[in-house]
């Protein structure tokens, strides 16, 4: 099975070798970081082009045909897709691979240019490419709808190198699915975009059982026209995955998944807490580097190089400092940088590709990693106030450089979410302060507001909120919101659950770009009670009824007095039978 | 009645409201955020949020929060900010209540309520004095709830009140601008144009037309000043008619089911989707009927269908709320002599005070307690209405009995019975 894989790619491989211009090429690369607490960094680059031109005639070399197609039909001129579980932990973790522009909300988020004239043509085509991709990804991406579409001002700029001529006749639309749960069946038709489809190269290192056990993982797909300085323009599509894998977790051998708790005479203790003795021990598991291979932490080992990419680029790269020793398999070459604690490998063409990470002396005092970069910026957001009525959303925007930063905060909620932006409020607090209130500085912080209030079942609230905070500082963003109500068939069947609220999206503005996102949240809102429709509707009519009959009735009779008028037949008939029995009980 | 007695009166209530007000800073906003109080076409935090919006430049009506009458944004913008100068909102409110307990001793001056063109009440005089039905109104929780919660629908009652009271003075045209406002500003006022224009009718010292023109020329008026009205907020919205479908649309659709103490909200959000259309048509339809069936019925006493209307008005429309209730009240205290005649006020009373006292238990019990469901709320709100409808009809049952003394004056203080 191997050896006729091999000798197919081989033969792809030479028949692209004779006809791919030195441009239109593809490009690997798996990135190895070892995060604190035993956590490992995985991201996965694969990069591939075609020259504009044979897009256009429909020749797409190493691009997927069937994304191309459908990217040429919906009119698309920059497309980002975005597949995203768990959470950055940017507190231990650091700053985020690629600065956060290649990770989305949880969920799936999509945002595209669009060629349209106006905004009906553009909402047409956004449906097409919607309906498609959810087709081509099995994701639901159809759910993107009106309600969850907005039209971004300044949070996204257009990566790729437009002309200007097609940037202004471009819409850009921005629609995110909070609920949909990314699992294994997006990961498959992933894999199937790229040359090698996950046989062999870096891409085959890539488990659905592995990617989705991840404290944090994120696929995107970013498709744009890249012109380089006096060449061709080109249009790329670039797929990236990050994941961030528990080592322990992952070591977890496969026949055997069910955590257990670790023996006694197992566990390793800290010795230096005052209170270790015998019987108390404090366990440190995630503070000692572990040894661990790249077949434990995936799976399973590289299948070879993908013959497609371009020679010369080492398709793995391990950030670890240069004093931890790391092996590697046989046939591949390491190459040490000598300006960063990275080194990279180029693979064989043929055969497994492992690595073996060693346990570092925890006597020799060496680094065992790389310590992470302090992000720009901290964000945090969640819901304050009780009850399924009022709510209010509170963003914790901590800024813990000696730059000033400034940034766009980018909300998109739904419409059964009635935010009152009147009560939009800032409160800063210095670090080291405490925390000072005054309308002057919260004018300072917010500089610019756009704001697209949203409509009942038409569209969402969209929020764009320009911000500076000054270094080492804090700001408190928040603003009530109005739980509605809905129509009890709006419901998901899981009600109760409650609904979800998408990331906020920050993209900062300076000192440097990058991208944060923040968590999604649940919003609770009042149900009715599902299971009396008809019980309702009786009783409420029972109820009009009753007030409009005795209305009528009063309205419409003749009033006598009490022994006037006609007797009833049915009060008659009663009083005789009453006595006739009287006086058969008299005798 | 004394100058004197009625200034006390006017001035407790007052200083009642500004305590309320400024002795619990939370109290409004409190108030403000009850169900029971703001419905989503009268809300104050509404208000504050369309105003907002208008003033930083953003369409209210191109959103779905603020669904309140166009020509209240410049008022309030009018007004000094509230955050710096707080004390301008609750004096205007005040002023609003002051305004309508006015109209009130107005109506009750012209004792209409007991003596009308047509019809003599054997029980005229016997009735409560203005004063008794001005403190009635300006001391009713009901009333000094909605003035502290800050509901618009102050502003609309307030314009009925106004309206009846220059009808029975006579200036059918004031009334009918009064009316026009009131309709302008809630829509559903405009269903009282039928008796009110009778009230005016009846009222005129002079009866030199005959109902038919009469009736037509305040007809015309309404639907001038209407226009006027609508076309300055044409005018206001950016020369677009949006406002109508956000303002007037919302209350014949009901998109927004937040939560009241009338019948519609949980009836629409339980409704089959296929038959949401056929019951919002239903259910205004049946709001509509009472007119005519009223003022024919009552046409010797249009006060007392004008009365009437509005109870039905307050557990049947859109957006009921306690502000319509203590509306109704305020006209149900002109009938007070009527009060021997009525026979389940014991009932109706204790159901109101039952509800009123179980309601704001039970919605908390649903939505911060999780420990109720939706149904409790909703059984509270079925109980409010009934109550409700029962005083309603009992009022009417008294006004007839009342006109049938005259005819039979031997059956006073007899049994009777409707056949």
């Amino acid at each position: 099975m191997r050896f006729s894989s091999s000798i197919s790619s081989l033969l792809t491989s030479s028949l692209l070798l004779s006809t791919a211009s030195a441009s239109s090429g593809y490009h690997e690369q798996l990135n190895l970081r070892p995060l604190p607490l035993s956590n490992l960094l995985a991201s996965f680059n694969f990069r591939s082009n075609t020259s504009l031109a044979d897009f256009e005639s429909q020749n797409f070399r190493l691009f997927p045909r069937s994304l191309g197609q459908i990217l040429q039909y919906a009119g698309t001129r920059e497309l980002h897709l975005r597949f995203t579980l768990g959470r950055w932990d940017a507190e231990n973790w650091g700053a985020r691979p690629w600065d956060g522009t290649r990770e989305g909300g949880t969920g799936v988020e999509l945002w595209a240019w669009l060629d349209a004239e106006t905004d009906e043509e553009a909402d047409a085509k956004w449906l097409t490419l919607t309906n498609a991709l959810s087709g081509l990804f099995c994701a639901s991406l159809n759910f993107i709808d009106e309600t969850r579409t907005i039209r971004p001002v300044v949070s996204f700029q257009a990566e790729g190198d437009h002309p200007n001529t097609t940037l202004a006749n471009a819409k850009l639309l921005h629609g995110v699915l909070p609920h949909e749960v990314v699992c294994t069946e997006n990961l498959t038709p992933f894999l199937k975009l790229l040359p090698c489809k996950g046989k062999a190269g870096i891409g085959s290192l890539l488990d659905g059982h592995k990617l989705f056990d991840a404290s944090f993982q994120s696929m995107a797909i970013d498709v744009r026209p890249v012109c380089p300085p006096g060449g061709e323009c080109l249009l790329e599509v670039e797929q990236t995955i990050d994941m961030v894998l528990d080592i322990s977790r992952s070591k977890r051998p496969r026949d055997n998944l069910i955590p257990r708790p670790i023996q006694g005479h197992e566990l390793v203790c800290d010795t230096s807490k005052s209170y270790h003795s015998d019987s108390v021990c404090f366990p440190v598991d995630h503070l000692q580097s572990q040894e661990w291979t790249l077949e434990q932490v995936f799976g399973k080992s590289i299948k070879g190089a993908c013959p497609l990419t371009e020679p010369g680029v080492p398709p793995v790269c391990v950030d670890v400092p240069h004093s931890r020793s790391i092996f590697a398999s046989e046939g591949s070459t390491e190459i040490k940088s000598q300006h960063s604690d990275s080194r990279c490998y180029k693979l064989a063409s043929e055969g497994d590709f492992n690595l073996v990470l060693t346990q570092l002396d925890a006597s020799s005092g060496d680094k065992e990693l790389v310590e992470p970069e302090q992000p720009l910026l901290y964000a945090d957001r969640s819901f304050t106030g009780y009850g399924q009525e009022h709510g209010g959303v509170q963003a914790i925007l901590t800024n813990p450089g000696d730059e000033e930063v400034e940034f766009v905060y980018m909300e998109s909620l739904p419409w059964f979410m009635r935010v009152y932006l009147h009560t939009l409020s800032t409160r800063i607090s210095a670090a080291s302060s405490i925390p000072t209130t005054s309308a002057e500085t919260s004018a300072e912080i917010i500089k610019e507001i756009y704001y697209r209030p949203a409509l009942d079942r038409e569209r969402g609230t969209q929020l764009e909120l320009l911000l500076r905070i000054p270094p080492k500082s804090t700001v408190f963003l928040t603003y009530d919101f109005e739980k509605s109500i809905l129509r009890y068939t709006e419901y998901p069947p899981d009600a109760n659950r409650g609904f979800d609220v998408a990331a906020a999206v920050i993209t900062t503005l300076s000192p440097r770009k990058m991208n944060i996102r923040t968590t999604s949240l649940l919003l609770y809102l009042p149900t009715p009670d599902f299971s009396m429709p008809y019980n309702v509707i009786i009783f409420t009519s029972t109820a009009i009824a009753l007030s409009f009959g005795g209305l009528y009735n009063i309205l419409v009779r003749q009033i006598v007095g009490a022994d006037e008028g006609f007797e009833s037949p049915v009060k008659s008939k009663l009083k005789r039978v009453l006595a006739t029995i009287t006086r058969r009980l008299a005798g | 009645m004394t100058f004197r007695g009625k200034a006390g009166i006017y001035a407790i209530a007052v200083l009642l409201r500004l305590v309320l007000f400024f002795a619990f800073p939370g109290l409004p906003d409190l108030l403000t955020g009850r169900v029971e109080i703001s419905t989503p076409v009268t809300s104050f935090k509404r208000l504050e949020e369309g105003l907002f919006l208008y003033n930083h430049n953003v369409w209210p009506y191109d959103g779905g929060v603020y669904h309140q009458a166009p020509l209240l944004l410049p008022l309030f913008s009018l007004l000094p900010d509230s955050t710096s100068w707080p004390i301008f909102t609750p004096l205007l409110y005040i002023l609003i209540d002051l305004l309508s307990a006015d109209a009130l001793v107005k109506i009750a001056a012209s004792g209409e309520a007991g003596k009308s063109r047509l019809y003599t009440s054997p029980r005229q005089g016997k009735g409560s004095t203005g004063l008794v039905i001005a403190a009635a109104f300006l001391f009713n929780p009901l009333t000094i709830a909605s003035c502290v919660g800050r509901t618009t629908s102050v502003f609309t009652n307030c314009a009925i009140l106004f309206a009846i009271a220059k009808a029975v003075q006579g200036f059918s045209f004031h009334a009918m601008v009064a009316l026009s406002f009131a309709s302008y500003l809630s829509m559903y006022p405009v269903l009282l144009l039928p008796p009110l224009v009778l009230l005016a009718y009846d009222r005129r010292a002079y009866q030199k037309t005959s109902v038919l023109k009469f009736s037509a020329l305040n007809v015309l008026v309404v639907a001038g000043c209407l226009s006027v009205l609508l076309g300055m907020s044409y005018a206001l919205t950016g020369n677009s008619w949006e406002f109508l479908a956000r303002t007037y649309g919302i209350q014949l659709t009901l998109t927004d089911l937040t939560p009241t103490v009338g019948l519609w909200w949980y009836f629409f959000i339980e409704m089959f989707d296929s038959f949401r259309s056929f019951f919002l048509a239903l259910f205004w339809l049946h709001l509509a009927s009472y007119v005519g069936g009223l003022s024919i019925r009552l046409r010797n006493q249009p006060l007392a269908a004008l009365a009437v209307l509005l109870g039905i008005f307050s557990i049947f429309k859109p957006y009921p709320s306690i502000s319509d209730t203590s509306l109704f009240l305020g006209l149900f205290s002109l009938y007070t002599h009527l009060l021997p005649l009525m026979r389940y006020t014991y009932v109706a009373s204790a159901t109101l005070m039952y509800a009123s006292f179980l309601g704001p238990a039970f919605y908390h019990l649903w939505i911060y307690a999780g420990s109720g469901n939706a149904n409790f709320f909703y059984a509270i709100t079925l109980v409010w209405s009934l109550g409700q409808s029962l005083l309603v009809s009992d009022l009417t049952f008294a006004v007839l009995r009342d006109e049938w003394e005259v005819e039979r004056p031997e059956m006073v203080g007899k049994e009777a019975k409707q056949i």
